[in-house]
């Protein structure tokens, strides 16, 4: 993660949000001042090394920070962890996702874990157990302020949301069924001493052990070099596994999903069943949450969002349970460059998602769910099997950024090919394509792809017209097949959301589907700020590369003068450039070639750095809301106000107060919203 | 030599079999000439003087040629009275290069610098010649100011007019926004389904579902036929009545609300319209009354459209057609009565253009991502995140004086 300054600023902004001004002091200094010792920073913040020790453990106890001490010395010095930081802002992204894919006693956990930072399960326990006993003396009573949920936690901004209804965690069975099901989900890992090491000084460590190594047994030369490279990925990947030690002692004794399998289907909430079969997890263990796994979550989100906006809904559906079984075991969004450089030899599980087999995606449908919404009708005739049935064993090689415009009836070489080789002679013949391929599938494989005849499809030679008997016929579509039809609409997608890589098997290729994500995003802004005709020329440009200023009026359709005022506007705005090419040595300007070109990349990156700018003014704004409104926020603090401000505060004041609880809400909103294309742009 | 009468006899016998080889654009070598078995005995002086007595009348044009050196074309007999009837030479040559210049005319200046002739002079001769209705002048749209001329026979060349999208040399934008609703119009009906979709249930939930389909939409679908624009327009009048049906599981309850949708296809979905069909659509109904459309015009619109985002290529099997682009937020009204209710005053704070709203983020939603100020904002600078007044209007905090905030609409 490159820290620019609207990061630093926006990192220093976040600390001080969630953890207070003297943390957020501290880091911003570190952030600047790079890796510095107490009394370097006392230094900096004129503050008193005691000071100074508080605000770095506040920070060290929520992982902000990276410490390193040189063998030999005894003076610590303390670094930023920016990435962590910036992290924080997504706190309530991902607790909602929690709470929908896990249930709200994983959310009330993951939120205090949020809350106190790293923790040792015995505290975690003791803490929940005091709650518990705690609900248990004021069972008929009047409220449970516990200590640690109570603390409000400003991002996600419902935090009255626990306390209002019973205690969700009710018992430490439960508590701890709970916290390996979050481990094996690899949403929690473990801490290490190496987890406060930064990545270069971990790289540094491993690459000397690799050193070490090799010339003791003295290999040189070329392959030498690709040995060390090796060894010192796997090194490597030896510290990133440390975190998971966790999950692979729960996995010794059986993963939770085979131990439930013998509940014939018990809901994992239903914890009195469990108490016996999850194993203790040992009380000393220090954990925290793995932000790297939330990612891989927040993607399939918005990939299910993407699908949403481009497909239907019920197609979107499909596509998220698809997502959720194939990135089971994905550890992370991007794979590293050096750490998996040679994994692919040893198991191809990490950097390959594998696949996902249409049964799968079956057993993992809701049974509310009514598939047959969301596509439409066709008949059967005039659908072709052989082209939405066609299977892509590889992944795109390179994806163009809009498809290529073709001119009609003018198939290029390598199409023809294709559709020659697939075996459709005709679009007529079809019907009798499909008959004959009926049987060589499976029964519901092909079968009632057709949507008339889902049930009886062998039967061919009746007429299909399209009326009632037919259309209630058509009710009767059996779920397979409306699941194929959803699958198959997704692979057909020109934005490819699914890559149909075998005979009923689906697999998502993750780079370029996000591209493409990341040009819708980049789109929609320049439509809205630049309007459709703005969108229609940086697209022609993308399509076609640089063409000269004369050549665009023609296939953009527009008038010459609306034309350059627009992409002189777009050229401010940073989405175009322009580049002058002179025809002869005297470069006449008026003889001059004016080629325009746009630029993704760099326009991306642009967004990415507006879009930070955008939630530090956000933030900022909001600081400046609380400034003007600190007579009643001061009102608020008070202990015998807090909890009760409706009824304590005078009527003008607690409008003003809840006025502005909207504002923040709003702007945290916005600001969570900003960073929903950040993660897109950065993360995934 | 030979007699004028004779000359006279074999000039109009040659040049009448000369016309009988070809278009007036064809030229013609002397071997050419001799092999049409005219001039008798071959012979050349004899060839020589009818075709100088020909070329004189201005019914034969020489020309030179890199291949077969020396050569002629034709004229028309009109044409060269046109020619002949001419008082003087200034005024020939003028009209002989603007004659050759074709239909994609000439510029006045380009003829003055060609004949090296006196301004006024070609300036008297343009006007006799106009005056007289031989030539006009003409617009050219690749260089609008450049005054042209052309012969009054001719119609200007499609690069000179610009194409059927130009209107008197200006490109005709509210025709072309025009066109480009009905193809995307066209598109949208063809390639997506319009069905019916239960409302107030966000998330895919088992609802009951009606399937309605009105029967003209299935019958016209099944038919694979064109239809035109008036029926287009029925499309929405005639409401989902005709087939309605319940799931015969779920027959309990049937007073859920649906709502139309278009929804996408099935994969493998065969008739997604070509351009080919489009252009043929466009044909039939005649809504170009007096611009002929080709192919590769329509082409050109749908190719528009695709990098509007509306529309979306999308092959199978060998045919390539186009879809609509997010098929399930499209405007289920169609784009034309849409604007008729914005004529009528209704709707008008629906967009103009036809298409689906276009997606939003977080950075198009926050006033930052709109700011003229942005690059300028900044705590401590003379604009700030703590006196922004687009911040305070998104947050509905303070009712901004208009003066304050010119004219930055966000949207809503």
């Amino acid at each position: 993660m490159l820290v620019t300054k609207p990061v630093a600023e926006l990192c220093a902004l976040l600390v001080d949000e969630l953890h207070g001004e003297l943390p957020s002091r501290i880091f911003a200094i570190l952030v600047s001042k790079g890796r510095s010792t107490v009394l370097q920073l006392s230094q900096y913040t004129s503050m008193t090394p005691r000071q100074v020790r508080h605000g770095l453990a506040v920070l060290q106890q929520h992982n902000l920070l990276y410490y390193h001490v040189d063998p030999g010395s005894e003076l610590a010095s303390y670094e930023a962890n920016p990435e962590n930081a910036y992290n924080l802002i997504r706190t309530g992204k991902i607790l909602e996702m929690i709470d929908t894919s896990f249930g709200a006693a994983a959310k009330d956990v993951m939120q205090n874990l949020l809350l106190s930072g790293q923790t040792r399960i015995l505290d975690l326990v003791a803490a929940y157990r005091e709650k518990i006993e705690h609900a248990a003396k004021t069972a008929n009573g009047a409220e449970d302020d516990d200590g640690i949920a109570a603390e409000t936690n400003g991002i996600n901004g419902d935090s009255h949301n626990t306390k209002k209804g019973a205690l969700v965690i009710k018992s430490t069975a439960q508590l701890n069924t709970v916290i390996c099901r979050l481990v094996e989900a690899e949403l929690i890992d473990v801490v290490h001493a190496r987890t406060f090491h930064t990545s270069d000084d971990i790289l540094k460590s491993v690459e000397k052990e690799a050193m070490a190594k090799q010339t003791a047994q003295g290999a040189k030369g070329g392959k030498g070099k690709l040995e060390l490279q090796e060894n010192i990925a796997e090194g490597l990947r030896k510290v990133r596994a440390e975190s998971k030690s966790l999950k692979r002692k729960l996995e010794q004794n059986g993963s939770a999903a085979k131990r439930r399998r013998l509940f014939s289907g018990l809901e994992s909430t239903n914890g009195v069943h469990e108490e016996e079969t999850d194993p203790i997890l040992d009380p000393r263990q220090v954990i925290r949450i793995n932000y790297e796994k939330c990612l891989v979550d927040l993607r399939n989100r918005r990939l299910v969002q993407y699908a949403t906006d481009m497909l239907s809904e019920t197609t979107a559906y499909v596509y998220g349970v698809l997502l959720k079984l194939l990135t089971k075991d994905v550890p992370r969004c991007r794979a590293d460059p050096i750490m998996d450089v040679g994994e692919d030899q040893d198991d191809d599980n990490d950097k390959n998602p594998g696949f996902v087999t249409t049964d799968q995606i079956l057993d993992n449908l809701k049974t509310s769910v009514d598939l047959s919404l969301g596509v439409g009708k066709a008949e059967k005739h005039q659908i072709s099997f052989s082209a939405a049935e066609e299977v892509q064993l590889y992944p795109p090689k390179k994806k163009a950024l809009i498809e290529e415009v073709e001119v009609v009836g003018e198939a290029s070489a390598d199409e023809e090919e294709d559709s020659e080789s697939e075996g459709e002679p005709d679009y007529d013949s079809d019907y009798k394509d499909s008959a004959a391929t009926n049987g060589t599938h499976d029964e519901n494989g092909i079968n009632g792809m057709n949507g008339i005849k889902g049930t009886n499809g062998g039967t061919n030679g009746t007429k299909v017209t399209f009326d009632e008997s037919a259309a209630r016929k058509e009710r009767k579509m059996d779920r397979p097949t409306q699941l194929r039809q959803h699958l198959l609409i997704l692979a057909e997608s020109t934005q490819g959301f699914v890559r149909h890589c075998g005979r009923n098997e689906w697999t998502v290729d993750f780079v370029p589907i996000i591209n493409s994500l990341r040009e819708v995003e980049l789109d929609s802004v320049i439509e809205r700020t630049c309007g459709r005709q703005g969108l229609r020329l940086v697209r022609i440009l993308r399509a076609k590369g640089k063409l000269d200023e004369k050549a665009l009026p023609n296939v953009a359709l527009m008038r010459k003068p609306e034309l350059q005022q627009k992409m002189l506007e777009m050229q401010t705005a940073g989405f175009v450039a322009v580049q002058e090419v002179p025809r002869d040595v005297k470069a006449d300007v008026k003889k001059s070639f004016f080629l325009w070109f746009c630029d993704v990349d760099r326009s991306l990156s642009q967004m990415l750095d507006t879009s930070y700018r955008t939630m530090v003014h956000c933030l900022q704004v909001l600081e400046a809301l609380r400034h003007k409104e600190r007579d009643v926020l001061e009102t608020t603090k008070r202990s015998d106000v807090r909890g009760r401000e409706k009824d304590t505060m005078r009527k003008s004041y607690y409008e003003r107060y809840s006025r502005f609880l909207e504002c923040e809400r709003k702007l945290f909103a916005q600001v969570m919203r900003v960073d929903d294309l950040v993660s897109v742009l950065r993360d995934f | 030599m030979a007699n004028p009468a004779k000359l006279q006899i074999l000039k109009d016998a040659l040049y009448e079999e000369i016309r009988q080889h070809g278009s007036a654009t064809r030229l013609f070598a002397q071997s050419d000439i001799l092999d049409l078995n005219i001039i008798p005995n071959n012979d050349l002086e004899l060839l020589m003087n009818v075709v100088q007595g020909l070329t004189d009348d201005k019914l034969l044009i020489g020309t030179t040629n890199h291949h077969a050196g020396l050569s002629w074309r034709w004229r028309s007999r009109e044409e060269a009275k046109k020619y002949t009837s001419l008082p003087n030479d200034d005024a020939v040559m003028v009209y002989a290069i603007i004659d050759e210049a074709g239909a994609d005319g000439i510029w006045n200046r380009t003829i003055k610098n060609r004949l090296n002739m006196h301004e006024a002079v070609v300036k008297s001769t343009i006007k006799f010649l106009e005056a007289k209705g031989y030539i006009a002048s003409m617009k050219n749209v690749e260089h609008p100011n450049k005054k042209m001329y052309i012969k009054a026979t001719l119609r200007p060349s499609d690069r000179a007019t610009g194409g059927p999208w130009f209107t008197e040399g200006e490109l005709d934008t509210a025709f072309i926004a025009e066109l480009e609703g009905i193809v995307f119009e066209y598109i949208k009906t063809k390639s997506a389904y319009r069905g019916s979709q239960p409302t107030g249930t966000a998330g895919p939930t088992k609802t009951p579902k009606r399937g309605a389909v009105t029967a003209g939409e299935t019958t016209t679908l099944a038919r694979g036929t064109k239809r035109s624009a008036t029926e287009m327009s029925n499309d929405d009048a005639a409401p989902a009545v005709g087939t309605t049906r319940t799931t015969p599981s779920t027959t309990t309850t049937t007073s859920t609300k649906t709502r139309a949708i278009f929804l996408p296809m099935p994969a493998g979905y065969k008739h997604y319209p070509t351009v080919a069909e489009m252009a043929k659509f466009i044909h039939e109904t005649g809504i170009t009354n007096n611009t002929t459309l080709g192919e590769a015009d329509i082409q050109q619109l749908v190719d528009v459209l695709t990098y509007d985002g509306l529309i979306e290529p999308v092959r199978v099997g060998r045919r390539r057609g186009y879809r609509v682009a997010r098929a399930t937020k499209q405007d289920t009204v169609p784009f034309h009565k849409r604007q008729k209710e914005r004529e009528a005053g209704v709707g008008l704070n629906l967009s103009l253009v036809p298409g689906a709203e276009p997606l939003s983020n977080g950075l198009t939603e926050a006033p930052c991502g709109r700011c003229p100020v942005f690059e300028l904002c900044e705590e401590g600078g003379p604009v700030s995140p703590s006196n922004c007044v687009y911040f305070l209007q998104w947050l509905d905090l303070e009712d901004v004086p208009q003066a304050l905030a010119p004219n930055v609409g966000f949207p809503p």
